[in-house]
């Protein structure tokens, strides 16, 4: 009884091995370029809500700043590579001081000061990367602000530069 | 032959295997569920990365329109034909290419198209800004 049972010849097992071996081939092949790409690109932040927020109201500050434009302290505060106080208009035509604190890691913190009344808001992001603040010197334009940040691997993620506008 | 044998004999008699159709058939459905599936794969894979490297190369567009603008209308023509900012940000690019073009004045307008190139100029990233002559400089 056992003589008519058989097994696989070696050229059955040799085919599957190889249409398998194939398979997983295509498959490394795949994940290692995954792997590479996402080396070599930095995460993208863009993608999310928070720091999509930091940079868009950061911009509109800047874009909206009026002379004197930056100050060098406001209250406790100091210009810093991690921290920017510029002076901007709001939508009403009454100026604020905002003061941009990248200074705590992970987190953005944007505390305005109005020019009327006094009267302050905090607003602050979480799950943020390393920002960094500095200047872009642009002939005819000495007021222009570069934020940068990082990703944990220290791969160059945001670089971007502004400019206030024209009122 | 034990009663035993003969049992397993009459039982396996009544037993069939797959037909070669039906095989085939089966590794037909799930060659199709294979390569679909990879196929979503790499695509999704693909699109993720045409975002990512989308969104580098229009952070590296918008920093060199804030100099473009600011650049004197007589001066557009002789100003660089390269980045004139930092490119550090297209470095996961590389190799890439970043140049401006500017187009000759027609009615007192100009066209300055920035763009970067990268994947050996299978992609392309570019905006065009108009200048005007308003007489003075740095304004947009």
């Amino acid at each position: 009884m056992v003589n008519r049972e058989r097994g696989f010849t070696l050229m059955e097992i040799v085919v599957v091995l190889a249409v398998f071996g194939a398979f997983l081939w295509i498959v490394v092949v795949l994940t290692a370029d995954m792997r590479a790409w996402q080396k070599r690109m930095p995460v993208n932040f863009m993608t999310h809500p928070a720091i999509t927020a930091v940079v868009s109201r950061l911009r509109k500050d800047v874009q909206d700043a009026a002379p004197p434009y930056y100050r060098e302290t406001y209250g406790n505060y100091s210009m810093s590579n991690r921290m920017l106080i510029v002076y901007t208009l709001k939508e009403a035509g009454t100026g604020e001081t905002v003061v941009w604190d990248f200074s705590t890691d992970g987190e953005v913190t944007r505390r305005a000061f109005t020019d009327i009344s006094g009267a302050t808001s905090t607003w602050t992001a979480h799950g943020t990367p390393t920002f960094s603040i500095g200047d872009f010197p642009i002939p005819g334009s000495p007021d222009s602000v570069r934020i940068q940040a990082t990703d944990k691997d220290g791969k160059l993620a945001i670089d971007q530069i502004y400019q206030p506008r024209p009122h | 032959m034990s009663l035993y044998a003969r049992g397993y004999n009459r039982h396996m008699a009544r037993q069939r295997g797959f037909s070669l159709v039906e095989v085939l058939a089966a590794l037909l459905v799930l060659a199709v569920v294979i390569t679909t599936t990879m196929a979503m794969f790499v695509e999704r894979q693909k699109r993720m990365q045409t975002a990512n490297e989308t969104i580098l190369a229009y952070q590296a567009i918008s920093n060199e329109i804030e100099v473009r603008r600011r650049i004197p209308y007589s001066q557009l023509e002789t100003a660089s034909p390269n980045f004139i900012t930092d490119t550090a940000i297209l470095n996961p690019l590389s190799p890439y290419a970043a140049t401006v073009a500017v187009s000759p004045p027609n009615n007192s307008v100009k066209i300055v198209t920035i763009s970067v190139r990268w994947r050996n100029g299978q992609r392309v990233e570019r905006v065009a800004i108009t200048r005007v002559d308003t007489g003075g400089s740095g304004l947009w």
